[in-house]
């Protein structure tokens, strides 16, 4: 790519994903979270402990930033869209955001691996390839999101002390340090549905494969599906909000539709739609 | 093979094909008259699987979590003989498939590296493991020298072990089984029977246009989490229902509402006749629902006085009266907070009233289902029932007492003094699974399988439309061969009593299988015995036909009892309850250490929060230690200065501080606010007073960096968690618009 290219063609700039490239998918995963249902309780955080083998680093290593946690919930207590919170007190609650890894179809730490360990699955997963990473961290770097995690450390040596290691998942590994990981949208549960399906002679249906985050949320605030299977409750619900997937502005004929996708402006593509929080003013 | 078509795969598909796979190979010098099939019975592989079990797949048992007293129904997936996760139930009436952060971690109780393996017995001073045999000797000896001063001290209990619990105590002529619950609804219980004549009404958040919780965490550690998490989901749904808290400092059900309001702790009932003053003198309701004598204190508490004594506004009474009519049918709820005080009852009693005068009864709120098996049904936690052991126990009352699934000696109030009253009773027996402060301080140890080991029944002490008996069943077999469920060691303990009727069960499995036969026709619903058994413990739970009845309403005095007054201790208190740690038997469980709390974003450690203007004040910022002293005693711990608290209140939640309870308890150990509490109690239940306790806040000078989930306060104008109003969301999505 030369200069002059990309200045001849700066408007196209990273908006490839527009032309749809040369993908020929069999599913896309893609998610659905309802702002104003999620209540903040954890609940999708403790059940992706549980599901995918993520260590528990310790208090120091927390303050460190090395918490594995693939999916946090963050808080944050300003609204800036109707206006903050400038009183004594709060005037209302907190602001909760359930974040993971967004699976962007364009995302920004695939193309700068220098050995292809995370790259794009014909399901339209971002995956990791746990045995080809050589722990560069430039995917970490190159993630608007802050969802990438690392092991800096042998964490599983203090995470399962026996018999706790019992519990581990065996449909998917344990990371030992040096490699990057993070939310794979429960692909052992993806892989599980398909091979069921298969063996059953059909295809996969809604709600064969479900993560463990939305399986669990109290309020069923997330909802996880095949955007490609137009009767899913999710590609409906996408559908509905007027988002769209490769697309870099969304351009809705309700403008009012509370379906977002974060920092969108960068022209990730993220898979994930959060409906705004709803407030009573 | 040029010219046949036989490849490799077809000519394994014959050979897989028995007889025809021996015709295929009878060039090969075997007999070509047996097939595959015939004496295959007399092969058995060393391998053989259990039934249903094929390696790799996994497979889901219905049982039910014990990990809070709401009964949510589990399915655990067992693979090659491990249970790996759990999920919710998807028919269980309590939780519908879904689970919260405790219940996913419960797995982590089970498999937790530190606990008890072995019996033990106090020798000399310490606890020294013994065989079960000396273990149960020793109780049987000293529960028959006893006279029938015997006691059970538990949590919350139901189903078929408390019955057994029961029957056992009744043999040894022990009359007391006390009930105790740290996190509970006893006050609220009390009243309600009072004046609903229903200690726990059934509650429909979902048929509610609006929520007043005066301090009521419905959706992380009141009464039946789950639940209303899902009613709360449909409450949000649609024309979407407004939620106003009013309470000391933010709880998770706080940080979800429209409206927050702070409140000192039992001011709550005077904000609440506030509202109702409103709606009656701006005429937005008809008073005549209420007594003269009601409505006359009602009277008492117009604006002024209310915003005197609590520091509302009349603005913001005007908004809730204005709220909860508009959107009526409403729903007012009051939680530890409000309750939990020396004149706790009048504030519920002022809540309830709040909820008749807006013609909430029989619309919102219903008559309770009792399980028609009384013997099974649901003993309710109290801290008044602890209060009533230790007296007991001081008197000398006890000379044996069995501790079961509480650890009182972490959760008791500093001013009950409970460590010298347990020591006055001659023998000790925890039913324990971890050495936690209470097990250690026993005289006998004898260590129980976990609840994914064991078998059992529960009735929920809130059961929701449709719940009944939940059967929890084992998910895989026990980890250590020592270790015995709680069912077969009251069977054991009842029968060296001599409960002669008990002899006919080997086991508390026999037990409970005939205690299922013996359901009335009612709920086996015309199925067989084995086939009402089998189905049981595949559903996971025993359904019960509604019986919805109706409410008797009745009201008394409302007046409100004034805060007393200390100038040695100006702050209030609020030890408050988070989903997470719980009550402190959470400590334990490392994937919830190191989950941030919802609102502070602390891991792995305790925190004080405080308001801006008092932190001010104090001269003290995020991070920096304070000291917090009550009468009882004093804690040193780090502040999280924010807007979602009381500028009166200095908020230090519970669960952590442990002395014991093993390594990830004890790693971190953070502070026990619960050490700080007082003797103080409201005066009409006798229920401890959890948030009257007044304290001292001063700044040590320490500082250090806040063990918290790092980044931004603020969202920096950015659209990360981006904001609508409701009106526009009635606009687009309200009605029948909603997809989500």
């Amino acid at each position: 790519m030369s200069l002059k290219n990309v200045l001849e063609n700066w408007s196209d700039y990273r908006k490839g994903h527009e032309q749809g490239g040369h993908h020929d998918y069999e599913h896309m995963w893609v998610m659905a979270v309802d702002l104003d249902k999620c209540t903040g309780c954890n609940a999708c955080s403790v059940a992706c402990y549980a599901e995918n083998n993520l260590a528990v680093v310790g208090k120091e290593r927390m303050m460190k930033g090395q918490g594995m946690h693939w999916l946090r919930v963050e808080r944050y207590w300003d609204e800036p869209q109707i206006g903050g919170d400038d009183g004594q007190f709060q005037s209302a609650g907190g602001s909760f955001l359930p974040m993971m890894c967004q699976h962007c179809n364009a995302a920004t730490c695939e193309p700068v691996c220098p050995v292809a360990a995370t790259y794009h699955t014909p399901d339209g997963l971002n995956a990791q390839v746990y045995n080809r990473c050589i722990g560069s961290r430039y995917c970490s770097n190159n993630c608007p999101y802050r969802l990438r995690y690392f092991n800096f450390f042998s964490y599983y040596e203090e995470s399962w002390p026996e018999p706790l290691n019992q519990q581990l998942n065996p449909d998917l590994s344990v990371r030992d340090k040096g490699v990057m990981e993070k939310c794979t949208f429960c692909v052992q549960r993806i892989r599980t549905a398909k091979d069921t399906a298969r063996r059953e002679g059909r295809a996969v249906q809604d709600g064969d494969a479900v993560t463990a985050c939305a399986q669990t949320c109290p309020t069923q605030a997330i909802v996880f599906g095949d955007m490609l299977d137009k009767e899913s409750r999710v590609s409906k619900i996408w559908a509905k909000q007027q988002v769209e997937l490769g697309k870099t502005k969304q351009v809705k004929a309700n403008p009012e539709l509370r379906g977002y996708r974060i920092l969108e402006g960068l022209n990730t593509d993220p898979c994930i739609m959060y409906l705004d929080r709803v407030r009573e003013v | 093979m040029s010219g046949n078509d036989i490849n490799r795969r077809d000519f394994l598909k014959f050979m897989g094909l028995g007889g025809a796979g021996a015709v295929t190979l009878s060039g090969c010098d075997m007999p070509t008259t047996v097939t595959l099939e015939e004496g295959k019975e007399e092969v058995v592989s060393y391998l053989a699987p259990e039934e249903y079990v094929i390696p790799g797949i996994g497979v889901w048992y219905a049982s039910t979590c014990q990990q809070c007293p709401s009964g949510c129904g589990v399915h655990g997936r067992v693979r090659e003989g491990r249970v790996l996760k759990l999920e919710g139930n998807p028919d269980s009436p309590v939780n519908a498939g879904v689970l919260c952060q405790m219940g996913q971690a419960s797995l982590q109780g089970h498999y937790n590296p530190d606990r008890i393996t072995k019996p033990m017995v106090r020798k000399g001073g310490n606890l020294t493991e013994v065989s079960w045999e000396e273990a149960i000797e020793l109780v049987n000896s000293k529960v028959g020298a006893a006279n029938g001063k015997v006691a059970m001290l538990t949590g919350a209990m139901s189903g078929h072990q408390a019955e057994l619990m029961d029957t056992y105590l009744a043999k040894i002529g022990g009359k007391d089984h006390f009930v105790y619950e740290t996190i509970n609804n006893a006050v609220a219980e009390a009243v309600n029977a009072e004046m609903f004549g229903s200690a726990q009404p059934r509650y429909n958040l979902d048929k509610a246009g609006a929520v007043l919780s005066f301090g009521a965490d419905f959706l992380a550690t009141w009464v039946s989490p789950m639940h209303f998490s899902q009613q709360y989901a449909k409450f949000r749904t649609g024309n979407r229902g407004v939620l106003i808290a009013v309470e000391p400092n933010m709880s998770l059900t706080g940080a979800n509402a429209d409206m927050w309001v702070p409140a000192k702790p039992g001011t709550e009932g005077v904000i609440a006749l506030g509202v109702a003053n409103v709606l009656i003198s701006k005429k937005m309701v008809d008073g005549s629902v209420l007594p003269v004598d009601a409505l006359a204190t009602i009277s008492q508490y117009g604006v002024d006085k209310v915003t005197a004594e609590t520091g509302v506004g009349g603005d913001v009474l005007v908004r809730i009266a204005t709220y909860l009519k508009e959107r009526s049918p409403s729903l007012v709820l009051a939680g530890a907070s409000a309750q939990s005080n020396t004149g706790g009852s009048q504030v519920v009693a002022a809540v309830n009233a709040l909820n008749i005068l807006l013609g909430n009864v029989g619309k919102t709120i219903g008559a309770e289902d009792a399980f028609p098996v009384k013997s099974l049904a649901p003993r309710r936690g109290s801290s008044a029932a602890l209060a009533a052991f230790a007296k007991g126990a001081d008197a000398g009352d006890y000379e044996v007492a069995f501790i079961y699934n509480t650890n009182p000696l972490y959760s008791a109030p500093a001013g009950l003094e409970l460590n010298g009253k347990l020591a006055k009773v001659g023998l000790k027996v925890a039913l324990s699974m971890f050495p936690d402060e209470t097990t250690l301080a026993a005289d006998v140890v004898l260590p129980l399988a976990s609840p994914y080991e064991d078998w059992g029944t529960q009735v929920p002490g809130y059961l929701p439309s449709e719940g009944g008996l939940n059967v929890q069943q084992p998910l895989m077999r026990p980890l250590y061969s020592t270790v015995k469920g709680l069912g077969d060691v009251l069977l054991v303990l009842a029968k060296a009593a001599g409960a002669e009727e008990l002899n006919q069960y080997a086991d508390f499995y026999a037990y409970l299988q005939a205690g299922f036969a013996a359901m009335p026709a009612s709920i086996k619903g015309g199925m067989s015995d084995a086939e009402f058994w089998s189905k049981s413990r595949q559903k996971g739970f025993v359904a019960v036909a509604n019986s919805q009845g109706s409410l008797n309403v009745k009201v008394g005095d409302l007046a409100q009892v004034a805060d007393k007054a200390g100038s040695d201790f100006p702050m209030h208190l609020a030890p408050a309850a988070r989903a997470g740690m719980y009550d402190g038997r959470n400590a334990n469980l490392p994937w919830l250490q190191e989950q941030p709390d919802p609102i502070t974003k602390v891991f792995w450690d305790s925190w004080a929060e405080l308001h801006p203007s008092t932190a001010a004040k104090l001269g003290v910022k995020e991070g920096d230690f304070i000291r917090v002293e009550s009468a009882q005693g004093s804690l040193e711990v780090q502040v999280y200065v924010y807007k979602g608290v009381h500028p009166d209140v200095v908020a230090v939640p519970m669960g952590r501080g442990h002395d014991e309870y093993g390594r990830f308890a004890s790693r971190e150990k953070g502070v026990n606010p619960l050490k700080l509490i007082g003797g103080d109690v409201d005066a009409k239940s006798g229920e401890l007073a959890l948030y009257s306790t007044k304290v001292r806040v001063s700044k040590t000078g320490r500082s250090a960096e806040m063990p918290r989930l790092g980044g931004s306060e603020s969202q920096v104008g950015r659209r990360l968690v981006s904001t609508v109003s409701a009106d526009v969301y009635r606009r687009t999505e309200g009605g029948g618009n909603n997809v989500a």
